[in-house]
């Protein structure tokens, strides 16, 4: 199966998308490691040990800018260059920018976590790298439109396919994002301090407008765009409608703008603001779903395959978690729910319902499809594929499930008054009654990073495997010339 | 395959990319287009009832109905739903259900508190989040304290006594406990006589021989020890000083030390470095003066007050 094109190593640049797709492991590895880790400290605090750079507050965004940026971040790059270059039937442009964008975006990934664990945060969530990071972000963004953009602009079919829309607007969007979120002043040239332009309720509007369109554009558009290539690609099935995929693009792309005021219900943010933002959360509950439609429907006519093909069960499961947390979403923007679940665990759960299981598992089901492919051989092992999925699988349903209990005994705790009139709980006893789920969710995260190291495992040995064969085919050539 | 799909199947729309790709040409499924509508029903629905749409400096006040609440001037003020005037008017709902207590907590004296039951359940139950949330990060859940940092409000020992009056004095003004170190006047053999001897007065075991040297020590002129702990080391609550003769320790960690030499160097500790940790703020200001009255009766009853 892999030797369906010979040629493809030859025809299409996969030196890149190999480079990105060994990074999105590493950073797999690393980034759950640390959240495993923060997890861990969290139930059992001694594990900070009182040394500062290993505290919760300077983790938390190490463990968030490794698993999204580095290995999500990776896992698109890696992807949408392999892509966008067999639907364009199109080697990729951009010469010496094609390297800049793997390098300059493995030092992003390192001198955040860097300056994280040294204690240099712009305190915006998923947005904490300082200035100078920023602005290295920027110019590597460019650099990554460019490519992508450029090998769009050079290919030989007439029709641009379904999943570079997708990857072209989480381009287009991260770039609009980072850049106007991002916007603040140095204290100096020489100072890794700056201030944002921007004041008080403004302020984290625009971070929430960031933050929401994160997970929009960058965690929901652009893994869209990798299920709309290798699900129908892997169960070599049509997608299952065309005009549902133009549809819910762009009701997404509309809807997803919106919706970051829900984040700040109840807050000094205007009523008008929040409003608005929980009914776009609420319309964008069909769009969302479309995307989950689409797949599932192309992978009805391959069911079969599900019994032996883990690869495909990664993409399912991915799927099923798709639809759970965008129905679970539009019920959490909702006023009155987000009443109960702000500032509780239930939003920690529902990220990593998102996170863990669309993100990562899509991811998964894809460098699984890609990872032969590229190295021209066979997965080293199809039975550890399937332990991995067993174990992110558990590990998932063990996280989520802790979180949604504690999130709404938390909620609840918080808001419950005796008959006269006092409060029935203080909040460090809502912090005891977490220590189980605490324990339980990082118990979870382990699950899920023994996985991932299988995972590691795996494709360290598939690579070998790849490069020994393609050694040995040199030798013969060499022999029979 | 791409025969198969356009003979038998729905039509595909005809494009094929990377050999394989292809797409159907399935119309939207009826549920889904009438799933979406539904939510935009929905979406103006609440745009109706909340504050929405901004139109010039103005927005959509919402038909959700008016929200009324006293504001701190005592005025009646009328707003359309949103959020402040809701937490404000909650606020307001619960404090008018404490009121009555409150009410009735400031009016009666100390000794007739505890001795009105449901005022003392009301006292148990605003109490315990009152601690939580300002006592008990020095004095732990449960008023426990900690050896070497903060009192024990559980014990029967109170340093600033343990009347109703002393307590509220001690919220209200805060304290600051001082002992000056003797490292300077007094050498170190010395200090060990006096450690020993302290040792005794609370019956732990002690050389004997340097206790006596410790206990004239104590009641010399050179260190003076009695100017502040009293004749009998039983301490002076208007000052703070320490009763040293029970069992509580509350700055050398004697309970926690694992031998006759460590329980010695945590009281020789004491003396040669003196303290002046012994600081809890001032809670008047932070807390309204019927609050302090609720946590005096409540740290009283924590450890059996006086």
């Amino acid at each position: 199966m892999a030797a369906s094109n010979p040629a493809a190593g030859e025809q299409y640049d996969y030196e890149i998308i190999k480079k990105f797709t060994v990074m999105a492991i590493v950073w797999a590895v690393v980034g759950m490691f640390v959240g495993v880790y923060i997890a861990s400290e969290l139930a059992w605090p001694f594990l900070n040990f009182d040394i500062p750079y290993i505290t919760f507050g300077r983790f938390r965004p190490v463990h968030t800018g490794a698993v999204i940026f580095g290995f999500g971040g990776s896992a698109l790059f890696a992807t949408s260059y392999y892509v966008v270059q067999r639907t364009c039937q199109a080697r990729l442009w951009g010469g010496g920018l094609i390297p800049f964008t793997f390098w300059g975006w493995q030092a992003v990934i390192v001198l955040a976590a860097l300056s994280y664990v040294n204690g240099y945060s712009q305190g915006r969530e998923y947005a904490e790298m300082e200035w100078p990071i920023d602005i290295l972000v920027e110019i590597v963004w460019v650099s990554y439109m460019a490519v992508f953009i450029g090998t769009l602009m050079k290919r030989k079919q007439p029709h641009i396919y379904v999943a570079n829309w997708f990857y072209l607007s989480f381009l287009l969007a991260t770039a609009l994002l980072h850049t106007f979120n991002n916007l603040a002043v140095p204290v100096g040239l020489f100072s890794m301090k700056s201030y944002s332009l921007f004041a008080g309720a403004q302020d984290a509007m625009t971070q929430w407008w960031y933050g929401h369109n994160a997970v929009g554009f960058f965690l929901t558009a652009a893994f869209l765009g990798m299920m709309y290539y290798f699900v129908p690609k892997h169960a070599g099935r049509p997608v299952y409608s065309y005009r549902l995929s133009i549809v819910h693009f762009w009701a997404l792309s509309f809807m997803y703008m919106w919706v970051g005021t829900h984040h700040l219900h109840w807050t000094a943010l205007p009523d008008w603001a929040s409003t608005l933002g929980a009914t776009f959360s609420i319309m964008l509950l069909l769009p969302s779903w479309g995307g989950m439609i689409n797949g599932i429907m192309t992978l009805s006519g391959a069911w079969d395959k599900l019994r032996t093909d883990y690869v495909m069960r990664f993409m399912i499961v991915a799927l099923s978690f798709y639809g759970m947390s965008t129905f679970e979403g539009p019920l959490m923007s909702l006023k009155d729910v987000n009443a109960l679940s702000h500032y509780t665990d239930w939003t920690v759960g529902h990220v990593h319902s998102g996170a863990l299981g669309w993100v990562a598992m899509i991811s998964f089901g894809s460098l699984y499809h890609m990872m032969p492919r590229l190295w021209n051989t066979k997965l080293y092992s199809d039975k550890l594929v399937g332990v991995h999925f067993w174990l992110a699988t558990i590990g998932v349903l063990l996280y989520i499930t802790a979180m949604w209990i504690s999130g709404i005994s938390q909620g609840l705790m918080w808001r419950a008054f005796d008959d006269f009139g006092n409060l029935q709980y203080s909040f460090v006893e809502s912090v005891a009654a977490m220590h189980p789920f605490y324990a339980m969710r990082a118990i979870g995260g382990m699950f899920f990073l023994s996985g991932m190291c299988v995972m590691a495992f795996n494709a360290y040995m598939t690579i070998r495997q790849g490069v020994r064969e393609a050694n040995l085919v040199g030798q013969t050539a060499g022999a029979a010339a | 395959m791409a025969e198969n799909a356009q003979t038998q199947g729905p039509q595909t729309t005809g494009h094929v990319w990377d050999e394989t790709l292809q797409e159907f040409n399935n119309p939207l499924p009826n549920w889904w287009i009438w799933g979406f509508y539904a939510t935009i029903v929905f979406a103006i629905t609440y745009w109706l009832i909340y504050p929405s749409w901004p139109i010039g400096k103005s927005f959509l006040p919402g038909v959700f109905g008016k929200i009324e609440y006293t504001n701190s001037e005592g005025q009646t003020e009328t707003w359309h739903w949103n959020t402040r005037a809701k937490l404000l008017k909650e606020t307001e709902e619960a404090a008018a259900l404490q009121k009555p207590y409150f009410d009735k907590l400031a009016s009666l004296p100390y000794d007739k508190i505890s001795k009105d039951p449901e005022l003392s359940s009301f006292v148990v139950s605003a109490g315990k989040p009152l601690f939580a949330d300002n006592c008990a990060a020095c004095h732990q859940s449960g008023g426990g304290g900690k050896i070497g940092s903060y009192p024990n409000l559980t014990d029967d020992n109170w340093i600033y006594g343990g009347t109703y009056d002393k307590i509220q004095e001690t919220i209200t003004k805060g304290r600051h406990g001082y002992m000056p170190p003797f490292a300077e006047a007094l050498d170190p053999a010395q200090i060990e006589e006096l450690a020993n001897y302290v040792l005794s007065l609370s019956g732990e075991k002690a050389d004997p021989a340097k206790a006596a040297l410790g206990n004239q020590l104590f009641h010399s002129h050179t260190a003076a020890c009695f100017y502040c702990h009293g004749n009998d080391a039983k301490g002076r609550q208007d000052i703070g000083s320490a009763n040293l003769t029970d069992k509580v320790w509350l700055w050398a960690n004697v309970p926690g030390a694992s031998d006759q030499a460590g329980k010695v160097a945590e009281v020789e500790k004491v003396i040669t470095g003196g303290l002046n940790r012994g600081v809890m703020p001032t809670w008047e200001g932070r807390l309204k003066p019927e609050q302090i009255k609720l946590l005096t009766v409540y740290v009283h009853e924590l450890g059996g007050g006086k």
